[in-house]
């Protein structure tokens, strides 16, 4: 499922769009679908997506989001149906499964948004986004460096684990608790490593001047474009026309469209 | 003029209970190329950290004694400003580069000092072409080889444009390779650019062509200091353990049977030239 949120460098519109409107975007989606709970609004929401998905060439990485997010969505929908089936105040079995799965779908297309954002955004690009959104800087700072280093540790992590099996260390079997107790070997060094890590990189940034101004300057700016205004355009339309829809239309349920 | 004087240093970690040195005293003059070696645990890289202030700023501690490097009284002026005279490059290329593409990280220094936007795209070109990677402007550091890494930690400290660079066995975790492409560039800053550089490092055979002195470290003390020549050749050197570049060692092989080469060569071509006039002789 992380898979699907992973920044990969490719060049599409929607890569090189401010982050900030990706942003906008985002949130106007999260809280429309926070808004409806019936089924065939979010699923039109789920399809509006798709084009901006194409737009952004990352279909594949896309998908493969959707299917790994698609255990949590059964879970998701069990819930419900059990849940709603014992406790709710529907009647009708049908009306109980449209419902689950209404929230089966909202949950997909915050999925879809989110991934679609972190697909796109390289996180130089986010944290510089944040910095000029007045965070301050030692957060960003501490973002950036942060994914800068997940491959180093990932790549740490394989090498401790390849040295404690060769010293004879089981990593498979046992119950849950087992499992957990047999990573303690591999924790405790990796742990170890990053602390002296973050030491030498404190140590290298007190070197390069760290903290010597408040007026920092910094070596790239981010600009709002016209397809960025065009973004947070789309955005608020789709937010405004939600907001209308959910207030004065009532949408018919799925199960009286099928039977009446 | 001294450029970094020390008198009388001593310095004693947090943690520590003897000093990590004692007594030290040296004289360093612009432009110099010095190289700085000894047996693991003989306080070197200690004493790298007084020339920028990481101590006594950054560890605490106690340190004793004068340290004056660019005129500045290091345990007066913090790092920050410090950094401006001072680079340093260390050990592990990997822990020095935060940034997620290589000219960011060049930058990180200069956007620390509020340089104008402007003046850092010009520095920052500059830095990357002199340690030779500006082609790998835009790649992000997990892309690159160690030593691609540890040249672009130097053009990071390049860019802030200091007077004197310290390296602390930048080439430890590196290919020979990579380690000879290191000192290339390295050799480049000190003779074109007149940066005065002190070297931390164990690869004699391959860099005390370059050095015009050498300091020998032991048990916290400096106990050589000198010509590479005469201090490859001196029997102190031998009896600590400083790896004496093969060349050097080979003169005093043939002196001890007899034969003398006349003049104490450094390095490999250097010993070429001597063998040839001896038996030209």
């Amino acid at each position: 499922m992380f898979d699907g949120f992973k920044f990969r460098s490719v060049s599409s519109p929607v890569h090189t769009m401010d982050p900030r409107a990706k942003f906008i975007y985002v949130c106007a989606l999260f809280s429309v679908a926070v808004m409806f709970n019936q089924l065939i609004p979010l699923l039109i929401l789920f399809v509006i997506q798709i084009p901006f998905v194409v737009l952004a060439g990352v279909q594949k990485e896309w998908l493969r989001s959707m299917k790994g997010s698609a255990m949590f969505a059964v879970i998701i929908f069990t819930m419900n149906l059990l849940s709603l089936y014992f406790y709710g105040s529907y009647g009708s079995l049908p009306a109980i499964i449209e419902r689950s799965l209404a929230m089966t779908v909202r949950f997909l297309v915050l999925i879809e948004s989110f991934s679609v954002f972190f697909l796109t955004t390289s996180p130089d690009l986010l944290g510089l986004a944040l910095e000029q959104s007045h965070v301050p800087y030692e957060l960003c700072f501490a973002f950036t460096t942060a994914v800068r280093f997940v491959p180093v540790l990932a790549e740490e992590a394989q090498t401790i684990m390849d040295a404690q099996k060769a010293r004879g260390l089981e990593l498979e079997g046992g119950n849950f608790i087992k499992k957990i107790r047999n990573y303690i070997p591999i924790l405790i060094p990796l742990i170890v490593n990053a602390i002296r890590r973050s030491l030498e990189l404190a140590e290298t940034m007190e070197s390069r001047a760290w903290g010597a101004t408040k007026n920092r300057t910094n070596l790239y700016v981010l600009k709002i474009g016209g397809k960025d205004i065009y973004l947070i355009l789309v955005s608020a339309v789709i937010f405004v026309v939600s907001v209308y829809v959910s207030i004065y239309i009532q949408f018919p349920a799925l199960t009286q469209l099928l039977v009446g | 003029m001294a450029i970094i004087k020390a008198e009388g240093l001593t310095y004693t970690y947090p943690i520590g209970t003897k000093p990590a040195f004692e007594d030290v005293s040296l004289n360093i003059e612009k432009g110099e190329f010095v190289i700085l070696t000894g047996p693991s645990g003989c306080g070197k890289t200690t004493l790298c950290r007084c020339f920028n202030g990481l101590i006594p700023h950054f560890y605490g501690g106690k340190l004793e004694g004068e340290i004056t490097v660019s005129g500045l009284q290091v345990s007066e002026h913090p790092i920050h400003e410090l950094a401006q005279h001072v680079g340093m490059v260390f050990q592990n290329p990997e822990n020095q580069l935060f940034a997620l593409s290589v000219e960011k990280d060049v930058a990180f220094g200069l956007e620390n000092l509020g340089v104008p936007r402007e003046e850092i795209r010009e520095r920052v070109d500059w830095a990357l072409k002199m340690a030779g990677i500006y082609g790998l402007k835009d790649r992000a550091p997990y892309e690159l080889s160690g030593g691609q890494q540890q040249r672009v930690a130097l053009a990071s400290v390049l860019a802030m444009q200091p007077e004197i660079i310290v390296l602390d066995e930048p080439t430890s975790f590196l290919d020979p390779l990579g380690a000879l492409r290191i000192f290339k560039v390295i050799n480049d800053l000190n003779k074109k650019l007149g940066i005065t550089i002190i070297l931390v490092e164990h690869r004699l055979d391959l860099t005390s062509k370059y050095a015009n002195r050498v300091m020998v470290m032991t048990k916290g003390k400096i106990v050589l200091n000198g010509h590479p020549r005469e201090v490859f050749n001196s029997e102190e050197a031998r009896l600590i353990g400083v790896g004496i570049p093969k060349a050097t060692r080979l003169y005093q092989i043939l002196k001890a049977g007899g034969v003398d080469l006349g003049r104490v060569p450094l390095s490999s071509e250097e010993a070429y030239e001597a063998v040839v006039e001896t038996l030209a002789r």
